[in-house]
């Protein structure tokens, strides 16, 4: 075998680059949004309960709030038939004319604040909205969880150098499966499930895409969920982080537990199903929260 | 009922055809590469004075039976000299052939390829070859030769873009192709997430594309079968060839044992390291390779034996904190064996194991799945007269499923092991196909296949409430997961379901003159396995799921018919064809199904349908210094799954529509559906030194979503949809060229070298792989981004032999 000498010029010119293009999109009628996270912290008397309405328009624009004929929170703890024997009642109002914050009505003939002890497991709460002559509902049951054991800042970064990293420990329940919901700020959501640390202390890393400046304080939450607001959350994430490309998962619209109730007689209509783009978006959920703050270095 | 007149009328023509035996001696051998003795795929021996001839098969046998005579015959296979020679059939012959390059003696270089051209009186149709020559002129990205990507050059052949991997035929998926490499299954046939594939083009011997019309002999992917054969070795002589390109260097070495008897093939393939260090500025790696191993050895001229080896991974990491490997590996032994000089036999016993790791550091776990199986396959081929073949055997393949298993990474992860039950399955198969030349004119190929899909027990498994894993929600018209009500453990000695179903195939062709014809066809299939992939191309994390008592196996019946044309003797070739396929239990996932790690998959899946249909038009110029093709296919594919009817659950409703379906059970376009797809390829040989080429390919942009809106959330921006891949992107198109230099040869020195210099994407198009939208930051107003990943790239190949 001869020896074989080769010269080889090679070019490479890797270009995968991306631009701003105009595109025609669909239009598509204003849709009711409920932002309806109300997070319990057992060491207050309340709930801080604020739920922001607001309505779809344009995708290139923001949502416009929106002001409800009526908003109306129920709660109470249901038998085993699944039935409330009584039911408390907080009537909401909104905050400031104009800004779609709805909270308890301060104006009520009685005090409508609801107090964290009624947030207990088991408890059942139940939204009701009038908007535009229709009717929305929406039911949740109260999610507890565990604080946040430790949390700092790691040194390393994964896709990029402007990262930054912090280490989250927390000790799962072991009793039963358990859903986490994190909420590192700035719009940086998280959900995970105990599946794969059933009952042990487990930390972890989340990258925010940003540096962050030193001294800037951060705050991190970890809030309770149930399955349905554990994937709810997933999914909205996901959708959000959604960039195109083969990789990615089908889009779909992100479905949260308001449904449109307006027609609902249970005479002739006992479902939705006949009138699938009848929804409200966004979710209404009761959940407690503990949250850690760190000062970035 | 009908499966019995089948076979019925299949006994009735056969006892026509035995009925009129008569003094008949048969002439059969083996034909073969002069200087390397490697065996040629699909050469023709015609018997001109009896208008009739024979072909050879996968191993280069041929047999023909005629009556006692003299005859001349004429062995031709393009490229190579024709042999014409007469003999004097008054006893059973065995002859061998040993056929030589063209281009070793004429003047003039003709590169084209007798496996590209049409035969008009085969009754085989939709079937498309691909020669490796020409799947190393044709200018690919980076220089890299590709088979899969050469392939969408063919009508009916695309892929859902250029980083995507897979390829689609006729509309389907791309797990529904079914991918042979030396008779072994490939579950994967890519390289860096699509960018390449895995077969090393100098190792390949022949590939085949059959689209329809499949023969009874191949099963269990209902969109098409990718047959490539690789090289055996070279037992005459020790040869090198190998090239070093922008991406990977390749090295090859064949040659005897013992010679003429025992040859080795040794070949291997690598990429570069850091490939994409462009594209983030971290510590990264990203490579794969190849490597082939194969020893043929013939034991006696009845005797064959062949084993060989493929092992192929691909590396991706980020810091060390991400690390990805995966890759297939395939072992098998095959044996040859000649029962008489009219019944050639072959036994296939394959290993084939696709692999999938991953690493993520950050999080503290290590994750691996994949897929292993055990194949088991005996066909015989049946060479009862010049009129007829049959050709039969059995198959039988053992599956283990690994849907992944979990595990910490360092002592001190808070990550728990688990494994995900592992699913076991078995598959057989028996078969027998006929092909039957009827009249002059008229020639059929028919025959059936019975499978049987066993899907074994395992160690968990869970039960539902009204065995229904998918429950919906008939308020926020959502799917979700059911939760399971027991769990049982079958054992994998148990079945948990069974199928079975009756696969008939029957292709005719009616020649006119021989010059055209017409053909028609119908074939039905059953697929058993289900790549469980929710992207618009798979990707390497995608696992393999049996069917089982929740999902149903895939279904197809497809019809084509057409019309093949021959002109100026074979110089050009016209064909065109209609087809129309319809697939059951295609499957489809919930909104927010998570696919990976999940414990129970039939949580997430429902059994939609497919359908696809289009028209094809291919013309080819095959003689003189410029060859080439235009391709043209108009075609439609969409998929649909309607609402369950939860009645046939047991599940009392009072109405029977209680569900929406997904995307509210309306058809929508597939990711893969392209309107229209025109490709044209073009190789000119301007001398011996110079041959040049170029592609040209426009698509109908890819079937996309738009948001109809947005919504705020807890501070998350998040765009909302109407249905179903209602948008398009806009339309593909891109121009690549490339010319190969063959310096003259130094006659004292035996290497012979080429140049393939290429430039891909000429005109820089910038084709949207996607469009997204996102928030500008400086304005705050959403913006629709277009990503686009090759611009124009040249790049060079140098390309050795000796």
């Amino acid at each position: 075998m001869k020896k074989v000498v080769v010269i080889i010029g090679a070019f490479l010119i890797f270009t995968s680059c991306e631009d701003v293009v105009d595109v025609d999109l669909p239009e598509t009628e204003p849709r009711l949004i409920v932002d309806g996270l109300l997070r319990v912290n057992k060491s207050q008397e309340f709930i801080d309960v604020r739920i922001a309405m607001r309505e779809t328009s344009n995708f290139f624009e923001d949502n416009p709030p929106t002001q409800v004929e009526s908003a109306v929170i129920a709660y109470g703890i249901p038998n085993e038939f699944g039935e409330f024997d009584s039911l408390a009642f907080s009537s909401l109002a909104e905050e400031e004319p104009g800004t779609g914050i709805y909270v308890p009505d301060p104006n009520f003939s009685s005090d409508q604040r609801i107090r964290t002890q009624s947030a207990e497991p088991g408890t059942v709460f139940i939204l009701q909205i009038s908007h535009r002559d229709k009717s929305y509902f929406a039911r949740t049951e109260y999610a507890s969880t565990v604080p946040i054991d430790n949390l700092e800042q790691g040194d390393d970064t994964l896709f990029n150098e402007d990262e930054t990293e912090v280490i989250v420990t927390i000790t799962d329940n072991p009793d039963h499966t358990n859903f986490y919901v994190f909420d590192f700020g700035f719009g940086n959501f998280q959900a995970l499930d105990d599946r794969f640390f059933m009952g042990q202390q487990f930390a972890f890393s989340y990258f925010y895409d940003n540096e962050l400046e030193p001294g800037q304080q951060i705050r991190v939450s970890i809030l309770g969920a149930d399955q349905d607001f554990h994937n709810y959350i997933d999914l909205l994430v996901e959708q959000t982080m959604n960039n195109g490309g083969v990789f990615e998962t089908p889009v779909a619209t992100v479905r949260g537990n308001v449904f449109d109730v307006t027609e609902l007689d249970n005479i002739d209509i006992f479902d939705n199903v006949e009138r699938p783009n009848d929804y409200a978006l966004g979710y209404f959920a009761v959940v407690q929260e503990f949250s850690s703050n760190l000062i970035i270095q | 009922m009908p499966n019995r007149h089948f076979v019925l009328s299949l006994g009735l023509l056969l006892f026509g055809v035995f009925a009129q035996a008569q003094q008949k001696f048969t002439l059969s051998g083996t034909i073969s590469e002069a200087n390397s003795n490697e065996t040629l795929i699909g050469v023709t021996i015609a018997f001109p004075e009896l208008k009739t001839g024979v072909t050879t098969n996968e191993y280069g046998f041929y047999s023909i039976t005629l009556p006692e005579g003299e005859y001349t015959l004429v062995v031709s296979y393009l490229g190579f000299q024709d042999i014409r020679e007469t003999i004097n059939l008054n006893s059973n012959i065995k002859r061998d052939f040993n056929l030589l390059e063209e281009a070793e003696e004429l003047e003039e270089v003709v590169v084209t390829d007798d496996v590209e051209r049409l035969d008009i009186r085969k009754p085989q149709m939709s079937v498309n070859t691909m020669a490796v020559q020409t799947i190393k002129q044709i200018p690919v990205v980076l220089g890299e030769a590709d088979v899969i990507k050469s392939l969408l050059l063919l009508p009916g052949v695309s892929n859902a873009g250029e980083a995507s991997s897979g390829f689609n035929v006729r509309g389907g998926a791309a797990d529904q192709n079914l991918i042979l490499l030396d008779e072994a299954t490939v579950f994967n046939t890519s390289h860096l997430f699509g960018f390449f594939s895995v077969f090393n083009p100098d190792a390949i011997k022949d590939v085949k594309l059959f689209k329809g019309g499949i023969p009874a002999r191949y099963g269990g992917r209902v969109s098409s079968v990718l047959e490539i054969f690789q090289k055996e070795g070279n037992s005459k002589d020790f040869k090198v060839n190998g090239g070093i390109g922008a991406v990977a260097s390749r090295l090859l070495l064949e040659g005897p044992i013992q010679k003429d008897r025992t040859a080795f093939l040794v070949g291997g393939r690598a990429s570069y390291a850091h490939l994409f260090l462009p594209l983030f500025d971290v510590d990264n790696k990203a490579y794969f390779y190849d490597l082939n191993a194969k020893i043929n050895h013939k034991i006696n001229d009845r005797n064959n034996i062949f084993l060989s080896g493929y092992f192929g991974r691909d590396l991706f990491s980020i810091s060390d904190r991400f690390v990805n490997t995966y890759g297939n590996a395939v072992g098998n032994f095959r044996w040859n064996h000649l029962f008489s000089d009219r019944l050639f036999s072959n036994l296939s016993i394959i290993y084939s194991d696709y692999y999938y790791g991953l690493e993520l550091d950050f999080v503290g776990f290590e994750w691996d799945s994949g897929i292993q199986n055990f194949n088991l396959k005996y066909d015989l081929k049946h060479y009862i007269n010049d009129k007829l073949q049959l050709n039969y055997g059995l198959n039988n393949t053992y599956y283990v499923f690994n849907p992944g298993r979990i595990k910490p990474n360092s002592p001190d992860s808070g990550i728990v092991e688990e494994q995900i039950t592992k699913k076991y399955a078995n598959e057989n198969a028996i078969y027998i196909d006929i092909e039957h030349q009827i009249t002059e004119n008229l020639s059929m190929q028919y025959g059936l296949r019975a499978s049987q899909f066993n899907r074994l027990g395992q160690d968990e498994f869970y039960v539902y409430e009204n065995n229904n894993p998918v429950e919906f929600d008939p308020f926020t018209l959502v799917y979700q997961e059911a939760t399971p009500i027991d769990t049982i453990n079958p054992g994998r000695g148990g079945t948990l379901k069974k199928f079975f179903n009756l696969e008939p195939r029957i292709s005719a062709s009616y020649n006119f003159k021989g010059k055209s014809s017409i053909k028609a066809s119908y074939t039905r299939l059953a697929q058993y396995l289900h790549l469980l992939s929710n992207t618009s191309s798979p990707t390497p994390l995608d696992v393999w799921t049996p069917s089982g008592p929740f999902v149903d196996p895939q279904l197809l019946d497809q019809f084509a018919v057409g019309y093949f044309r021959n002109i100026k003797d074979g110089d050009y070739s016209f064909e065109t064809e209609a087809f129309y396929k319809d697939i059951q239990n295609r499957i489809d996932y919930i909104d927010g199904a998570n696919l990976i790690a999940n414990k129970a998959i039939e949580r997430v899946i429902l059994n939609g349908e497919a359908r696809a249909y289009g028209l094809e038009f291919l013309i080819r110029k095959n003689e003189g210094r410029l060859t080439g093709w235009l391709a043209y296919t108009w075609s439609k594919s969409e998929q649909r799954t309607p609402p369950r009817d939860l009645r046939a659950l047991g599940i009392d409703t009072g109405r029977s529509d209680l569900e929406t379906g997904i995307n509210q059970g309306q058809w929508y376009s597939t990711p893969y559906d392209k309107r229209h797809d025109l490709s044209v390829y073009a190789s000119y040989n301007l001398n011996k030194k110079w041959n040049f080429n170029a592609n040209f390919i426009y698509q109908t942009g890819q079937p996309t979503n738009y948001p109809v809106g947005q919504f705020e959330f807890e501070g998350l921006t998040a765009p909302y949809y109407g249905l179903r891949n209602k948008e398009r992107l806009p339309d593909y198109h891109r121009l690549d060229v490339s010319a190969i230099l063959t310096p003259k040869r130094n006659e004292r020195k035996k290497v012979k070298s080429e140049w393939v210099f290429s430039i891909y994407n000429l005109y820089s198009r910038r084709n949207a792989a996607s469009i997204n939208f996102r928030e500008n930051e400086d304005t705050g107003r959403n913006e629709a981004i277009r990503t686009s990943i090759f611009g124009i790239i040249p790049a060079v190949t140098y390309n050795f032999r000796f």
